[in-house]
């Protein structure tokens, strides 16, 4: 089994780490696969204009010099620490109304993908590159942050266009998403090293980038609390009977 | 003490403080100087790339700088873009003149972006025989001691070291200006971007390590973007690499230039720089002495019985000592026309800024481009 975080930040938006700190970060700690997730924010709202204007996303600019450095990082990360470095975005619409908000990572995207459109035209050109669309904390973070509630409101429209929903981000579960029967996954949207402390996804599959993408498809994927350096025994099953013991 | 009088006083405090730190630091930066930059291990070989386009005033002169170097292994690769450049002619009397220098010149641009210089330097770029790169302009005439003082700044975690320009042998109120402002304003701002780790490259002369440069795609993925010296710079960030200020000028010989010139140079420029780091730009105006005099002159004079004019002129007074003393700093030659230019400076500063600000639109050989934020390229259409 290996450990994998698939909602990282680096400093191509608002993350503190450049993506070699990410990737040794990881590495070092003995994880299998990452994928590193920078914001690309739409550029219509006051919200996502001022990104920009802070450098706080990709733009089509940078985009290319991104999936260039992900690239040498993939191939760094594979030679010296046998781990998989997924390319991906987070496609990021912020208003100041959290249920007109919306974050959809794209894992596996090596197009540039303007995050203007509807959630659904996002997936669906996610997906049409052959990668996941999934929806990033789609509920209460419990957290002192700005919510995106836009794809959990719609969640019955949007199920068949998400390959996963986060059902954790940092140290928070969300019971919502467990309770719910929507296809899963753990991350820690990760913006310091503070944070590496959080919930992480297990996979029992080939380290290959295609296999893990269809393990999460397919659901054969496990929960883990991370400690830090040191992983403790502490994880939950994907099956909906624990879920039950749960709660 | 009203709040407008409030808010434009402490406008002029912090612009005012900047300043003076600005200089302070410029002193302190140009002092630190290292013991034995002579040490042979650390000595590595280094290709330099000589992007060049037509014959400019003391090319020749330029160039043999480059011929003269005291380095023990360096290559020289001189690149045009085709065979009527009559740049063509100088290097290759500079290249037979020189034979015990390893020097080439490679003609013919690949078009593989809108900037031209990427275009003209990418094969000499990818033919590099060493692993440690230079690019220096054609007008940047240096000592024999330069490569060395400069090598001798690399550190393991080294990505880049670029330079802060001096500029001299102007001629013409353009290149007066030019001169005033490379030694002023620019020297202040590298310095001080350096002080809070956000050194800023400039393509008049960046030495890099080409196997860090190819983990982000190399030139040829920063032939898309006007500035590519400042983008070379942020993806070696990106990296986790250090980007760093030397602590040595590197002379670029300005020679003539008109006041039009000047102008378009510094509209097209600020334009870049708007559009890549606005609230750098937006704040740039600040640095010069023209409006905080005028928020100490109208805030102060609400307070104290003095003439606004009387206290705008002595502000103006103690800003210039403060820039001479920048140019005192960076070694620069102080004259009396420095004083003239920098008054012209001040006078033309603010509506050069705003008319920059109040667009987006730059021409770059012959075509016209609108610049988005983020320093996106969009070709305007005719």
């Amino acid at each position: 089994m290996f450990l994998g975080d698939f909602h990282i930040h680096s400093k191509f938006s608002d993350g503190k780490l450049s993506i070699p700190e990410i990737v040794d970060l990881y590495g070092e700690s003995g994880f299998g696969a990452i994928a590193i997730t920078d914001h690309l924010c739409e550029d219509r709202s006051l919200i996502g204009r001022a990104a920009r204007l802070l450098n706080q996303t990709l733009t089509p600019a940078t985009f290319p010099l991104y999936q260039n450095i992900l690239r040498s990082e993939a191939k760094r990360a594979w030679e010296r620490y046998r781990m998989v470095l997924i390319p991906g975005v987070e496609l990021t619409q912020n208003t100041v109304n959290n249920s007109r908000s919306a974050h959809v990572l794209g894992l596996g995207v090596s197009e540039y993908i303007g995050a203007e459109a509807d959630v659904k035209d996002l997936a669906r050109a996610i997906r049409a590159q052959g990668a996941l669309a999934v929806a990033a904390h789609p509920v209460n973070t419990q957290q002192r942050e700005k919510q995106t509630y836009h794809l959990w409101d719609r969640r019955e429209e949007l199920r068949s266009e998400f390959d996963a929903w986060e059902v954790a981000s940092g140290i928070h579960l969300f019971p919502e998403v467990l309770r719910s029967d929507l296809p899963r996954i753990a991350n820690s949207d990760l913006h310091h090293p503070k944070q590496f402390r959080s919930w992480k996804t297990g996979f029992t599959c080939e380290k290959h980038p295609g296999a893990i993408l269809d393990a999460i498809r397919k659901q054969e994927i496990t929960f883990h609390f991370f400690e830090g350096r040191e992983q403790n025994g502490n994880h939950y099953s994907n099956d909906p009977s624990f879920v039950g013991r749960l709660f | 003490m009203g709040i407008i009088t409030v808010t434009i006083l402490l406008l002029w405090v912090v612009s005012f403080s900047i300043h003076l730190y600005g200089v302070y630091k410029t002193q302190a930066h140009f002092e630190e100087q290292p013991v034995a930059p002579d040490t042979p291990f650390r000595l590595i070989p280094v290709t330099i790339l000589k992007p060049l386009k037509g014959v400019d005033e003391g090319l020749s002169e330029n160039l043999k700088s480059f011929f003269n170097l005291d380095y023990p292994e360096y290559e020289l690769i001189f690149s045009v873009a085709n065979e009527f450049d009559p740049a063509t002619r100088v290097i290759r009397g500079l290249i037979s003149e020189h034979p015990h220098v390893r020097s080439r010149l490679i003609v013919g641009e690949l078009n593989i972006g809108k900037n031209p210089k990427v275009n003209n330097l990418i094969r000499g770029y990818e033919s590099a025989r060493y692993d440690w790169v230079l690019i220096s302009d054609s007008n940047v005439r240096v000592g024999p001691r330069y490569l060395k003082n400069l090598v001798s700044q690399i550190n393991t975690d080294t990505g880049m070291i670029t330079s802060v320009v001096l500029g001299t042998e102007s001629s013409g109120i353009g290149g007066g200006l030019e001169q005033l402002h490379l030694n002023t304003f620019y020297a202040k701002a590298m310095v001080l971007a350096s002080s809070v780790g956000r050194d800023c490259v400039v393509g008049k002369s960046m030495l890099f390590h080409k196997s860090s440069a190819d983990r982000f795609g190399g030139l040829r993925a920063l032939g898309g973007f006007l500035a590519e010296d400042y983008m070379a710079g942020e993806a070696m960030k990106q990296l986790g690499l250090k980007v760093s200020t030397a602590w040595d000028t590197v002379p670029q010989f300005i020679g003539e230039y008109s006041l039009k010139e000047f102008l378009q140079r510094h509209i097209r420029w600020g334009r870049i720089r708007k559009a890549q780091s606005p609230i750098a730009f937006f704040s740039e105006v600040f640095s010069f002495s023209a409006l905080p005099g005028l928020f100490l002159a109208i805030g102060l004079s609400t307070l104290v019985a003095i003439s606004p004019l009387f206290i705008f002129l002595i502000h103006s007074g103690v800003w210039l000592l403060l820039d001479l003393f920048v140019m005192r700093s960076i070694k620069a030659k102080m004259e009396l026309r420095s004083v003239l230019f920098w008054l012209l400076r001040e006078s033309l500063i603010v509506p050069l800024w705003l008319f920059t600000a109040s667009g987006s639109s730059v021409s770059w050989r012959g075509e016209r481009y609108t610049l988005k934020l983020g320093g996106i390229l969009v070709p305007q259409k005719v």
